[in-house]
């Protein structure tokens, strides 16, 4: 495999008034072509900071050291390797943490997903919102000729994520970053949504980059799991080393901490009943 | 006694012009220090009954008594005292906050607007209440588009038990959490509920949180209660089509046992 990104040495700042926050310390990390990435880590440790850095959209107030280098895609022959920038919507599809962030209030959700289709595969509107409905079929909304129509109001949380998903592989993208695309699907839409990103990474050579807090999903879906901590890579590997051989005791305690259906309950665990 | 009372909720709305129910006959009761889940499918109507309830949209028929009052009937200085008592933590904390407003100012406003507590006392309260949602006061200054996704929706659980509240509505409030401060939230909520006998209603697609944390569940499918009862009865040995199928999805850790 070849690396699609080489980041290295990455670290990002946040700078407001004089307070200063680290969130990533060197991160040195690639990422495969075609591979299923997850990135877990608890709150506040930088993973959609390293997300939104690899993608070029972080704030501008954030100063941001070492270097993530792409490679030059075969196609495109007018770009040096260490100058190639992806575009975000044709190379890089984005699901933000918070589906708000992703969707203009105004704007029917049918409209967002085709001007994505349009804009970057050169399609005419109608195509375009063809397209669209059939992504928003493949990500399982219901009736997608009316929800093409809707507006992001109109829609349940799990249905916005559904539409910023399908805006997100619109175009096709080389890589798809989803940041908790799923944290809050009901598991039978999340287990369809897996399955839709494992075709799209295997049929049509997408490369992701999954994050998740939780531990089983990303290990339903990724190759490799990164476990960050306070900003800093603590742990690569294989899913199946991490869940059966995790090297650091912090990964461990993501694996015991993980509430299954057989964990025992917290109401026992403390004694208490309505 | 109870905290509260819903029968017979339906909310109707308009897909591409056909009406549907989004909520469709809908009963549930919370007794006090009591936690209901709600669990469903995505679009099955859960956060519509948490807006019904909290007064943010009319139902279309139904009734929602709340500390044995009538919800639907109170309004002006009765509904505002009622809403102290009531509070929520939205699915979407983006959406529920204004982007640039300070930590500090998303928890001063509710002790105010309350009267809960006086100016000078407030900042002490503000960093207390980060304190019991494991942030460091030092965020108080920060906007709340600079702080990290997680840390957002732990401000909006300090903010909602800011007016000591006897009910909170959850929307996905710990989803997006990971495990480590899931945990330390999920205790928090217990110790809450003991402590000052909060009611919750939980509302949730994580059935292995709802098992952790929850008494009895309340099983939507599209808009209507398919099954209802004893949480971990119910998630133990699911009897109806949706049940079955929303167990059967969960992801489960394949691991061998390590030492
Ligand atoms: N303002 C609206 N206009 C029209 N339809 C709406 C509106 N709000 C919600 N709906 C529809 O009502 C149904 C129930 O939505 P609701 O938000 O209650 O679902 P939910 O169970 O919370 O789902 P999720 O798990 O995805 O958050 C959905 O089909 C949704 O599309
Ligand atoms: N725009 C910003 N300005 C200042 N600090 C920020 C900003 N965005 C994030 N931070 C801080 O940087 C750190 C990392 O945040 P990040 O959003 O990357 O975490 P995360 O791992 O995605 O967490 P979560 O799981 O809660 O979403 C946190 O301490 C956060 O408060
Ligand atoms: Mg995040
Ligand atoms: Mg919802």
């Amino acid at each position: 495999m070849t690396a699609l990104l080489s980041i290295r040495d990455l670290t990002v700042r946040y700078r407001r008034e004089g307070v200063e926050v680290t969130a990533l310390k060197g991160i040195s990390l690639d990422v495969e072509a075609g591979e299923r990435l997850a990135i877990i880590g608890e709150s506040g440790s930088g993973k959609s900071t390293l997300a939104l850095a690899v993608a070029g959209l972080l704030a501008e107030a954030a100063e941001v050291g070492g270097s993530i280098e792409w490679q030059k895609p075969r196609s495109s022959h007018s770009v040096t390797a260490s100058h190639f920038q992806p575009l975000g919507g044709r190379d890089i599809g984005f699901v933000f943490q918070d589906p708000s962030f992703s969707l203009d209030p105004v704007m029917p959700v049918g409209k967002q997903i085709a001007e994505v289709a349009r804009t970057h595969l050169n399609l005419t509107w109608r195509e375009a919102y063809a397209k669209a409905k059939t992504l928003l079929g493949r990500v399982r909304l219901p009736d997608s000729e009316a929800a093409l129509r809707a507006y992001p109001h109109q829609l349940s949380g799990g249905q916005k994520q559904r539409v910023a998903i399908a805006a997100a592989i619109a175009a096709a993208p080389k890589l798809l970053i989803a940041d908790e695309a799923t944290s809050a699907l009901d598991t039978i839409v999340q287990a369809e949504i897996v399955s839709l990103i494992r075709g799209l990474v295997n049929e049509d050579g997408l490369t992701l980059a999954f994050i998740s807090h939780d531990i089983a999903l990303a290990a339903t879906l990724a190759e490799r799991i990164a476990v960050l901590r306070h900003g800093e890579l603590v742990e690569l590997g294989d899913t199946d080393q991490i869940l059966n051989a995790p090297r650091h005791a912090y990964t461990r305690m993501l694996l015991d901490a993980h509430l299954g259906l057989d964990a025992k309950p917290l109401l026992d665990r403390q004694g208490a009943s309505a | 006694m109870t905290v509260l009372a819903v029968s017979n909720l339906s909310k109707r709305y308009r897909r591409g012009g056909k009406p549907f129910a989004a909520v469709d006959d809908v009963s549930f009761e919370i007794g006090p220090a009591e936690t209901l889940a709600v669990a469903g499918p995505s679009g099955s109507g859960k956060s519509t009954i948490a807006r019904l309830v909290l007064r943010l949209l009319e139902p279309d028929a139904g009734r929602i008594q709340f500390e044995g009052a009538d919800l639907l009937i109170l309004s002006g200085a009765a509904l505002r005292a009622r809403r102290a008592r009531l509070q929520m933590v939205f699915q979407d904390p983006l959406a529920a906050f204004n982007p640039r407003s300070t930590v500090a100012r998303a928890l001063d406003d509710p002790l105010r607007i309350h009267g809960i507590a006086s100016r000078s006392e407030r900042p002490r309260r503000i960093a207390a209440l980060l304190e019991r949602v494991g942030l460091d006061a030092g965020l108080a200054a920060r906007a709340i588009h600079e702080i990290s996704g997680g840390q957002r929706q732990r401000v909006a659980i300090a903010r909602a038990i800011a007016t000591r509240p006897s009910l909170i509505v959850l929307d996905e409030a710990v989803s997006a959490l990971d495990v480590s401060v899931r945990g330390q939230i999920l205790d928090l909520l217990l110790d809450l509920q003991r402590q000052e006998r909060i009611a919750y209603l939980f509302i949730s697609h994580d059935l292995g949180v709802i098992r952790a944390l929850a008494h009895r569940i309340v099983l939507l499918e599209a808009g209507r209660v398919a099954e209802s009862g004893d949480a971990r009865t119910v998630i133990a040995s699911p009897q109806s089509a949706v049940g079955k199928a929303l167990v059967a999805a969960t992801p489960r850790l394949n691991r061998i046992k390590t030492p």
